[in-house]
């Protein structure tokens, strides 16, 4: 391996970022800004580098023990494959993208400096959870990568909103890595081994080693990504994650974190067997099909992108279920250029519309924000599936996996959700950008500063042609044996091959932007309401997913903590501590008095000592 | 004889006579200075102890083998001189407080260390006298050094009659041994001391040698002397006390008790593991109540010479790893507590808890810096102070596996306990930081260059020797394989 050195320093450099400036220069922005991109965009650079020197396709893994305790050993390891370095790639390069964003977006910020010292700390985790090559360091990044979008979420810590949708992704998302956790022990358990290599070559080795487990342990590990991905039941943190600023909701909230669980499902994807895999496509199919819809009657700009997000990811999940980790990994990455730049570009409306996020105010920004509605545009084209933009591309890979699984239910779904994912982007493209102002905000609005645009501009050209531009060689080798390098006219053209799924899907696309062009193009209030009737209620209120928990498991868990309050604040705190304190702090006031001050005592103290020693060892 | 043998020794002794010599010509506002001076000189003694094989590296005896330079020797000499870098960096942030004599006082330091250096090599007893004494007597004036303050006379009073008081039974002691069996070296006596294990004079001998070195590192019964002389002592006078001065105690009694008297050890099992765990709960309990933070970390350091002694204790040579490694780790830990202390309180009559309120906004580096070492103190993962507690108390069970003596596993719930109660006041000290609603002095703490310097030191060897605990263990094991038990 070549340069060894450096993804060490891709992995460090964000993590020391985050330390200097939390430590040296609050209250320097500019200090601040520097140290942060400076560490993603050298990490770019460098994971270009490294990549260059020793080829995409290029295996290996460099470890350190970190702590071996009777015999477990943990080490401290960097995997580097195809896949991790594509993730590497993904999350410096649109991270980066998004940290200069962040520079305008938080321009007028009191706590602009903490806001980076913050991304950075989230850029560190993230990488750790890229790279790692074992359970318990991806499970301790997977953790930091939790707090670290808790502190994001509730960056705005003042407004009780935030607060709240902090707490609750965090302890939503504790849910979910409490089966990860249990995943975890239980291969270990079985496997004697924690080690990402060493548990392919065993089950290599014997496809049956983990017995009657496997299923179970596949599903816990998969309860993980259900928690970090946002899956059903665990789906309802994602749309109140977007209390956070938008530059966040952009890089956490839709390029890179609720990807690792899809990343994670594809690292260890040969621990999966059939009965779990199924189960998987189905959870991703509902969540999909699920957010979907919910998205169709949302008027918040960003919780219209934020449930497409859990959709798409439902897509990815539904991908790897049905044994294409390649289409899963192909549609994550062309979802992370596209999603980042709807998020961006909606930051970008956002700042324009002096902060207001209701898309029934907005209205003709088309004229206003030419460079945001253009790469708006791309991204939504590119969401929607429209060729040649990316999402075509990657979408069209995972319609002929279900066809190729034979799984025509998941096919159906999938088309389904296909349009109607172009028909909610083209409602908020065409109520935000075209029609006419609905409000004075909408009247005096304003493009945003260079340092917002350039990123979206960058992101743009990649939404655009990310479908050939080679990702499906790099991600093939990982998971299919004797995969065959395409060049990039034959990706251009790789849909041909399964003329069935891309003539449907291409045509589900265009009747859901008709559909939305006809009802949206001029309305100045949604009409789909008087349509659809109770449905359309339901939608708007997320299919009362949250008032249902609310009444269930909040409640019970209210109940339980009501009781254990009890059995603390009387039983522990005031009987059994109450003793022991008071007792320990009795014996702590009566030795005291033996310190008297006086030397006399002190001199004599020491002899009577001497002689209680000499009695205990002569007697 | 090799010379070179105690070429360290020398260089430093050098270095304490051109600090008094410098004093004649060096303006008093510049004095301040002369402890950079010295800290960078014994830094450099360090790095080439380290980096030239030659220098001080080469094991050996001297002086008819009252002189012995081996791996534990090496171990503890860089310490102590670790140590008496960052004391001196410590001093020189409280020097405005003791403007007359500054140069006398860093000399001081520097005689002291000598004494501790002598103190690591020492092989056999009168060579033991000699740089305890050193060390004790330097320390007498150390401690009374702010002669205008009350409370530094009045410790200095203290510390000059007890430790005259332990003296004379060390003194005693070693006539006992030397009369019973004729033997002044660690080596000889080795060789004879199972044939005494029945003649009480010889063991009452020990016992007396023993009580003065139970002296210096603050063991009950021989603890009364700690909290006042701490609270009393110039605080950079404190520190060095509670790190030097206390390994100075440890590499003796390491020395004693396996290198001299091995057999003796062996049977005193019982002994020991009683001694350790009182000290732990004495310290423990009677910090509780304490307000003013010196006095608190009088009580701490008699605490932590408990958790040290269950290392010895566990009379094996991962025990004795274990007391060397949570010596390092302490030494950060104790210097970086201090130094905050002597920053805050520089203004302050007061020397309470309460003088640390509001801290987090007059210096964020400085509260992290307090939380950090509280933190190892208390032994929090993945600090210091965690994997040393983890170390010793590995080495306390591992012994009580292998001897079936049930004492060691009582020892063990002790130390449990007393940790579990240093914790409260522990965090007492990081509540009155962070959530302490007394605060009336809001302003910003400017922090010297020097200052920064020492703390970053601190804080990295805390969070350093914690997570990556293998270099400092592994000299710790070779160290304690040349004590060969």
């Amino acid at each position: 391996m070549k340069h060894e050195l450096f993804p060490w320093l891709i992995l460090f450099l964000p993590i020391f970022a985050a330390a200097t400036i939390t430590l040296f220069t609050l209250r320097s922005r500019c200090c601040s800004a520097f140290l942060s991109i400076g560490a993603i965009v050298a990490g770019f650079i460098l994971s270009i580098l490294f990549i260059h020197a020793n080829g995409i396709h290029f295996a290996g893994e460099i470890s350190k023990t970190w702590l071996s305790i009777g015999n477990l050993q943990i080490d401290f390891g960097l995997k580097l494959d195809a896949l991790s370095m594509m993730m590497l790639l993904i999350v410096t390069g649109v991270g980066g993208a998004i940290h200069i964003y962040s520079v305008g977006y938080m321009h007028e910020d009191a706590g602009f400096s903490r806001f980076f010292a913050k991304l950075s700390l989230f850029t560190f985790s993230m990488l750790g959870i890229v790279l790692a090559n074992n359970f318990i360091e991806m499970f301790i990044f997977w953790e930091l990568v939790g707090v670290s979008s808790y502190l994001l979420i509730g960056f705005w810590f003042e407004k009780p909103s935030a607060g709240d949708a902090a707490k609750k992704a965090f302890i939503v998302n504790r849910l979910g890595d409490f089966g990860f956790l249990l995943g975890i022990l239980m291969i270990w358990g079985i496997l004697g081994s924690l080690n990402f290599a060493a548990l392919q070559n065993s089950i290599t080795a014997n496809p049956v080693a983990l017995g009657t487990a496997a299923t179970i342990a596949g599903l816990l590990i998969f309860c993980g990504a259900v928690g970090k991905s946002a899956q059903f039941p665990l789906h309802v943190w994602l749309p109140d994650a977007m209390e956070g600023p938008t530059p966040v909701s952009a890089l956490i909230h839709a390029a890179t974190m609720v990807a690792a669980g899809v990343y994670m499902l594809c690292r260890i994807f040969f621990l999966l067997n059939a009965d779990a895999l199924h189960v998987i496509a189905y959870i991703g199919g509902f969540t999909a099909l699920l957010a979907a819809l919910i998205a169709v009657q949302q008027n918040d700009i960003k919780r219209i992108i934020a449930y497409s997000t859990l959709s798409q990811l439902g897509y990815m999940v539904m991908a790897v279920g049905l044994n294409g980790p390649t289409a899963a990994m192909f549609h994550l990455t062309t979802h992370a250029f596209f999603k980042a730049l709807l998020f961006l570009a909606a930051g970008s409306v956002i700042i324009g519309m002096h902060h207001e996020q209701d898309i029934w105010h907005m209205g003709n920004l088309r004229k206003k924000m030419p460079i945001t509605f253009w790469t708006f545009l791309i991204g939504a084209l590119a969401l929607s599936g429209i060729p040649p933009f990316a999402g075509f591309y990657s979408k069209d890979s995972i319609l002929a996996q279900c066809l190729e699984q034979k799984n025509y239910l998941l096919f159906g779904v999938a088309i389904f959700i296909a349009g109607l994912t172009a028909f909610y982007t083209f409602r908020l493209f065409f109520v935000v950008f075209t029609g006419k102002e609905k409000t004075d905000h909408a009247k005096h609005a304003h493009e945003s500063p260079l340092v917002m645009t350039l990123p979206l501009v960058v992101l743009a050209v990649f939404a655009a042609v990310g479908g050939f531009i080679g990702i499906t060689n790099n991600y093939g080798s990982q998971f299919v044996a004797d995969h065959e390098t395409l060049s990039v006219a034959q990706q251009f053209l790789e849909p041909l091959h399964t003329p069935v799924p891309m003539l449907i899907g291409i045509g589900v696309a265009l009747i859901g932007i008709f559909i939305a062009f006809s009802l949206y193009k001029n309305a100045t209030s949604d009409p789909l309401p008087a349509k659809l009737g109770g449905l359309a209620t339901a939608m708007k209120n997320k299919f009362y997913f949250d008032e249902l928990y609310e009444a269930t498991f909040v409640r019970a868990h209210d109940f339980i903590a009501a009781v254990m309050d009890w059995i603390d604040r009387w039983l522990l705190e005031g009987f059994s501590i109450g003793l022991v304190r008071g007792g320990t702090d009795l014996t702590g006031r009566a030795l005291r008095l033996l310190q008297t001050g006086n030397l006399q005592t002190y001199a004599f103290l020491f002899v009577l000592g001497m002689a209680v020693v000499l009695w205990l060892v002569l007697k | 004889m090799n010379s070179s043998l105690i070429a360290l020794e020398i260089c430093v002794l050098a270095l304490g006579t051109v600090l008094l010599l410098a004093d004649f010509w060096m303006p008093v506002e510049r004095k301040k200075f002369l402890a950079y001076f010295a800290a960078i000189a014994l830094g450099g003694l360090l790095l080439a102890g380290f980096s030239d094989s030659s220098f001080c590296q080469t094991f050996g005896t001297a002086f008819n083998g009252a002189f012995v330079e081996d791996a534990m020797a090496l171990f503890f000499k860089r310490f102590f001189l670790v140590a008496a870098i960052l004391v001196l960096f410590v001093t020189a942030e409280f020097s405005d407080k003791i403007a007359a004599g500054i140069s006398e006082y860093y000399s001081l330091i520097i005689f002291a260390l000598a004494g501790m250096l002598f103190a690591a090599s020492a092989n056999d007893f009168v060579m033991l006298f000699v740089s305890i004494e050193l060390i004790t007597v330097t320390f007498y004036v150390l401690v009374s050094f702010q002669r205008a303050k009350l409370t530094s006379l009045e410790a200095g009073v203290k510390y000059l009659i007890i430790g005259a008081l332990s003296s004379a039974f060390m003194v005693f002691g070693i006539a006992l041994i030397w009369g019973t069996t004729g033997k002044m070296n660690f080596t000889e006596l080795a060789a004879v001391a199972s044939q005494f294990l029945d003649n009480k004079i010889f063991l009452i001998g020990v016992l007396f040698l023993l009580a003065g070195l139970g002296f210096k590192i603050a063991a009950v019964p021989f603890q009364i002397w700690a909290p006042d002389v701490y609270q009393g002592a110039p605080t950079p006078t404190t520190t060095f006390l509670a790190i030097g001065s206390k390994a100075a105690g440890f590499v003796l009694l390491l020395r004693v008790l396996f290198a001299a008297i091995p057999a003796v050890a062996e049977q005193w099992r019982d002994f020991l593991i009683i001694i350790s765990g009182i000290t732990i709960l004495y310290g423990n309990l009677c910090a509780l109540p304490q307000r003013n933070l010196k006095r608190l970390f009088g009580y701490s350091s008699i605490s932590h010479a408990g958790y040290l002694l269950l290392g010895v204790a566990a009379v094996s040579a991962t025990g004795q790893s274990a007391v060397m490694y949570y010596l390092a780790g302490y030494l950060f830990t104790v210097v970086a507590t201090f130094i905050v202390i002597v920053l805050v309180m520089q203004n302050l009559e007061t020397e309470d808890i309460s003088g640390l309120a509001g801290l987090n906004q007059r210096s964020p580096i400085l509260a992290a810096t307090m939380t950090l070492a509280m933190a190892s103190l208390a032994g929090v993962p993945p600090l210091a102070g965690f994997f040393g507690k983890f170390l010793l108390l590995k080495a306390v069970i591992g012994q009580g596996i292998a001897t079936s003596n049930h004492g060691y596993y009582c020892l063990v719930f002790t130390a449990l306990a007393g940790v579990l109660i240093s914790f409260y006041y522990y965090f007492g000290v990081i509540r009155a930081i962070y959530w302490s609603k007394e605060a009336k002095d809001l302003s910003p703490i400017q922090l010297s260059g020097a200052a920064k310097l020492a703390i970053t030191i601190c804080i990295a060897g805390i969070v350093w020797i914690g997570i990556f605990p293998n270099t400092i263990l592994n000299l710790a094991d070779e160290a304690a394989k040349s004590l060969g038990i």
